[in-house]
């Protein structure tokens, strides 16, 4: 059938034993989650139909593999409908079987082979003090790996917050100087998926979206407008008990019993993008909020150093004791206060014994 | 002006004061103009204290003081505005004294007061105020305009920035002792005079007296009945009482034309007599700055308490009747108005004892619309009456009282303060009105009980 | 640092401490000039009485000044309410508060405080307009009216154009209402604006000078 080229999608969905409806059913989904406008719906089979399955690389550097785990948990395309059947995940050091020099040597290869044209996807920050010393992989620094791996890319999705914006490494004191993907990689076109993890099918959707479309429209952090369009606050199903004044005030009063709005217990939804209010997780399962505790604000840049995930948002964001320095600056003013008053009189003083 | 001739008198007519002078001359002595700005800033300075300071960083620039200014409400012009009377004085505070003076000297943030400007302002600090106190009232910051324009006078007057007439009466009363003629001998002649015309007796220079009665010079030398009045008053009273040669004049035109050591020197006049000869009581005339004078600021000029009480001619006889000391008969069987004299009532604190005493002269009280604390100015006070310049304003305002006191329908009008019958006088001929101000003090001596 | 922590963070921070230093040299510099004594005899001694009865008294013209006063009077307090109701009625305000004081309260729902937001930018439009044709005000008015003008509108206008969303991010918004309340804060001191703390002190002054003599309050 494949007559020494790869096969495309379709045909390796139909090698499967999978029918066309069955793909077709995957586009539609597909086409939903991310909400395509209707001509764009209808191209999706049509393209990825006709294309051979991508090239990925998948690089992971100072991270928890909680990206990953939220990827392998994806319902639509399933992990195992997106890496048999629509990419060639040709290198991932947790799911691959293969490791050490052979392992290494057929991702080498399949960058060569694919050069220009594969997709690399990173997850974990990478840490640039001591030359790189601090995460080293096979002998090589994460900052060489990556520098080498970008300049065939095609592109370069970050998953997670580590990879977007530098995450839990980055976070004070930062003492590895970890930075996230788009401060080393200028050249190439990148999509930031933030969050901590983000969402399984935000990061399918978006790399189901590339391989279709290309670089979606993206946001001032480089994420896919498409999931990080909206904040949470603005999509949240607990909107109506912030705007008629009703919060939680403790985890298990009767304000949280009865679900209503989590400001007060340091929800960070009205600054934070992302999908969650509406796309949730585990199949529209749940989130956060609605599990009862506060957004974290994890798909944001320095969530971890926001001021606290359970002081409300408009709270104080003081280094230092706040309470002393006010009471400094009120000793100073009476100082200074009295300086200009004693001053006065002296002027005054000075004039009162004229006629 | 040569100081060896004093200004002619203006002795005809309704209106006794300084005479109308052909060619004016409202700025004294020689000096430069940045003398004068000199000497204006310097004693400016000297006045802002804590309490003055406190108002002039409060002002808001909401504009209401206006709204509440006779002279403003009359001619819809807004530099009457109360708070921009005393801008001079405010920039002067802000740029010298306030707390952030430093930085306002050094960057020039509120330029220094002109030679120009002070003589611009001397018609807003003197020919349109009288210090009446009713923006005072209106101020939702709680500033005391009226008190501000008083103080911002004195530095006025060492510059030699003062109106002439009203300069011209203060120097006559720190020289001859009265600000119209009424020298210790005219005033002593008058004393006589009065005693024989209304068989009364007089006291002229006891030793020893429980009260010291003192006059203004309007009275003396314009309505000399009260001298006659009062005497008569005291002795129903049975009372120990004298007048003194070395201490009668009430008003103080040091305190009009804001010559601070002058206001100081009249006051002293009176408390040193009174002091002289013991009295218990130094008694106010009608008259309204000679109890903002000596009642609230005497004290201050004797440096300490004073050894005597002060008492306004009108509380006084309301006292008196109330308690019973004083009898009178119901011989005013008709219907009043009282004009509240600024400086007594609004600023002064005396509103009951002058409708006790019409009262039980058997009179009806008709109260203006806006009487007591809330009256409006008749428009002469603070030596606004003795500025011929300032006449076509002064009856501007006047027309708020005619109407007001038209508006009672009382046949009798009534006042307590020489000052004010001398404004409503010479107003009533200007405006051929039917209303002439009858004297609270002369009333009840006409009805005192047999 | 983004645009929002900087906001929130040290230039809240530092504009508060502007605000402190302020307001006590401002206070200290007119408080400790001199005071002279009065020896006259008063009428009353019950000075601070005339005091808290100046203070609440002004609050609303008398009878005999109403009609004159009672447009802008009605205007201005428009705004001080609506100014009131959102920044000590909103939630997010209380919070912060409470982060600075320990201090919180209920709140008022968001409804609520966007139509007072809206009613508060009109009432401060017309006392501009006010300001700009009347003619006694036009004579009194200088930069400090209108800066300090400026500097209260635009927390109220960032406000309502943050929670609209309005032509930029919400986090920039946020943050420009936030620094727009960090300059109200570092400016209050310095002008007009003052008069939230001297209206006490100078009503009470004058009140307890007023009481003394048994003069009209």
């Amino acid at each position: 059938m494949t007559q020494g080229r790869n096969p495309t999608i379709l045909e390796v969905f139909q090698q499967q034993g999978l029918s066309r409806r069955a793909f077709l059913q995957f586009c539609a989904a597909t086409a939903s989650l991310l909400a395509l406008p209707a001509v764009r719906a209808a191209e999706l089979p049509a393209k990825l139909g006709a294309m051979p399955r991508p090239t990925v690389i998948y690089l992971s550097f100072q991270e928890c593999t909680g990206c990953l785990e939220s990827l392998t948990r994806s319902f639509s395309p399933t992990i195992e409908n997106l890496i048999f059947n629509t990419i060639s995940l040709d290198y991932n050091d947790t799911l691959q079987a293969a490791s050490g020099d052979a392992a290494e040597a057929a991702r080498e290869d399949a960058m060569r082979k694919a050069a220009g044209k594969y997709v690399l996807i990173v997850d974990g920050a990478i840490p640039r003090l001591q030359d790189g010393a601090y995460c080293v992989i096979g002998g090589k620094s994460a900052l060489d790996s990556l520098r080498h791996a970008a300049e065939g890319a095609a592109a370069v999705v970050a998953v997670g917050t580590c990879a977007a914006f530098g995450g839990i490494p980055y976070a004070a004191p930062n003492p590895t100087g970890a930075v996230p993907v788009q401060d080393l990689v200028g050249n190439r076109p990148v999509i930031n998926i933030s969050g901590c993890p983000p969402i399984p099918e935000v990061i399918t959707g978006t790399i189901v979206y590339f391989l279709s479309f290309g670089v979606p429209e993206l946001d001032v952090h480089r994420r896919p407008l498409m999931f990080y369009g909206n904040t949470i606050h603005d999509r949240c199903y607990r909107r109506p008990f912030y705007d008629k004044g009703l919060f939680a005030k403790t985890f298990d009063d009767e304000g949280a019993r009865n679900g209503w709005c989590l400001y007060e217990l340091g929800c960070k939804g009205p600054v934070t993008y992302n999908a969650c209010a509406t796309t949730k997780w585990n199949n529209g399962t749940s989130f956060p909020i609605e599990s009862g505790h506060g957004c974290l604000g994890c798909s944001e840049p320095n969530f971890w150093d926001g001021g606290g995930f359970y002081r409300p948002l408009s709270s104080g964001f003081w280094h230092g004791n706040v309470g002393a320095e006010l009471g400094g600056a009120v000793a100073a003013g009476a100082i200074i206060g009295a300086a200009s008053a004693y001053a006065a009189r002296h002027r005054q003083k000075a004039t009162s014994g004229d006629k | 002006m040569s100081e060896a001739a004093l200004p002619p008198l203006e002795t005809t007519g309704p209106r006794f004061g300084i005479k109308k002078p052909e060619q004016r001359h409202d700025m004294q002595g020689d000096m430069s103009d940045n003398e004068r700005i000199a000497i204006a800033m310097r004693h400016f300075v000297r006045d802002f204290g804590a309490v003055a300071a406190t108002w002039m960083e409060s002002c808001v620039h909401c504009g209401m003081c206006a709204e509440a200014c006779h002279f403003y409400v009359q001619t819809g012009d807004p530099k009457y505005t109360p708070i921009w009377k005393i801008e001079p004085f405010k920039q002067a505070y802000k740029r010298e004294i306030s707390p952030f003076s430093f930085f306002i000297r050094a960057l020039n943030l509120k330029p220094k007061v002109t030679a120009d400007e002070l003589e611009q302002w001397q018609e807003l600090i003197y020919d349109s105020c009288t210090m009446c106190g009713r923006c005072t009232m209106i101020c939702p910051m709680g500033i005391d305009i009226a008190a501000l324009v008083g103080l911002a006078r004195h530095g006025m007057n060492k510059a030699g920035l003062v109106p002439h007439e009203l300069w011209a009466a203060a120097q006559r009363a720190e020289q001859e002792g009265s600000p119209l003629g009424a020298t210790a001998k005219v005033f002593q002649e008058r004393v006589e005079w009065m005693g024989d015309e209304a068989e009364v007796e007089m006291h002229m220079n006891l030793d020893e007296a429980d009260v010291l009665v003192t006059m203004s010079s309007i009275e003396i030398q314009k309505y000399p009945q009260s001298i006659a009045a009062v005497a008569k008053v005291l002795n129903h009273l049975g009372m120990r009482w004298t007048f003194r040669s070395d201490g009668y004049e009430a008003t103080n035109f040091g305190l009009l034309s804001g010559n601070a050591d002058w206001q100081k020197d009249m006051s002293m006049k009176l408390i040193d007599a009174a002091i002289r000869c013991k009295a218990k009581l130094l008694l106010l005339p009608e008259c309204g700055h000679a109890y903002s004078a000596m009642r609230w600021a005497g004290a201050n000029a004797y440096g300490k308490p004073l050894p005597f009480k002060v008492r306004h001619i009108s509380e006084f006889l309301g006292e008196h009747i109330a308690d019973g000391s004083l009898r009178v008969k119901k011989g005013l069987d008709t219907t009043v108005t009282f004009h509240d004299p600024c400086q007594v009532a609004r600023r002064g604190g005396v509103f009951d004892p002058p409708r006790v005493a019409l009262e039980a002269l058997g009179a009806e009280v008709r109260e203006m619309k806006d009487n007591r604390g809330m009256s409006w100015c008749c428009g002469g006070g603070g030596g606004v009456i003795s500025i011929h310049r300032a006449d076509e304003l002064r009856y501007k305002a006047f027309e708020i009282k005619m109407r007001q006191v038209d508006e009672t329908r009382a046949e009798k009008l009534v006042v307590s303060c020489a000052n004010c019958r001398l404004s409503f006088d010479d107003s009533q001929k200007h405006f051929h009105w039917d209303k002439t101000a009858q004297s609270l003090l002369e009333l009840v001596a006409d009805n005192l009980a047999d | 640092m983004d645009l929002l922590n900087i906001a929130r963070g040290p230039a809240l921070q530092w504009s508060l401490v502007v605000f402190a230093v302020g307001v006590v040299w401002r206070l200290a510099g007119i408080l400790l000039l001199a005071r002279k004594p009065d020896y006259t005899e008063p009428r009353s001694t019950n000075t601070w009485g005339g005091a808290v009865r100046m203070i609440v008294s002004r609050t609303w013209s008398k009878r005999e000044f109403l009609d004159r006063t009672a447009f802008a009077q009605t205007i201005g307090y428009v705004f001080h309410i609506g100014l009131a109701i959102v920044v000590f009625g909103f939630v997010p305000h209380i919070l912060f508060i409470r982060s600075l004081t320990g201090l919180g309260w209920p709140g008022l729902p968001s409804g609520i405080i966007y139509v007072t937001g809206a009613l508060t930018l009109a009432a401060l439009a017309a006392a501009l307009v006010r300001r700009l044709t009347n003619p006694v005000l036009r004579l009194l008015s200088n930069v400090d009216d209108y800066f300090s003008w400026l500097v209260t509108v635009a927390p109220v206008a960032t406000g309502l154009v943050a929670v609209a969303h309005l032509g930029a991010r919400y986090e920039t918004l946020l943050a420009v209402h936030i620094f727009s309340v960090c300059l109200l804060l570092a400016w209050l001191p310095f002008g007009k604006l003052m008069h939230s703390f001297l209206v006490f002190i100078s009503r009470g002054t004058t009140g307890a000078l007023l009481a003394r003599k048994g003069a009209s309050i």
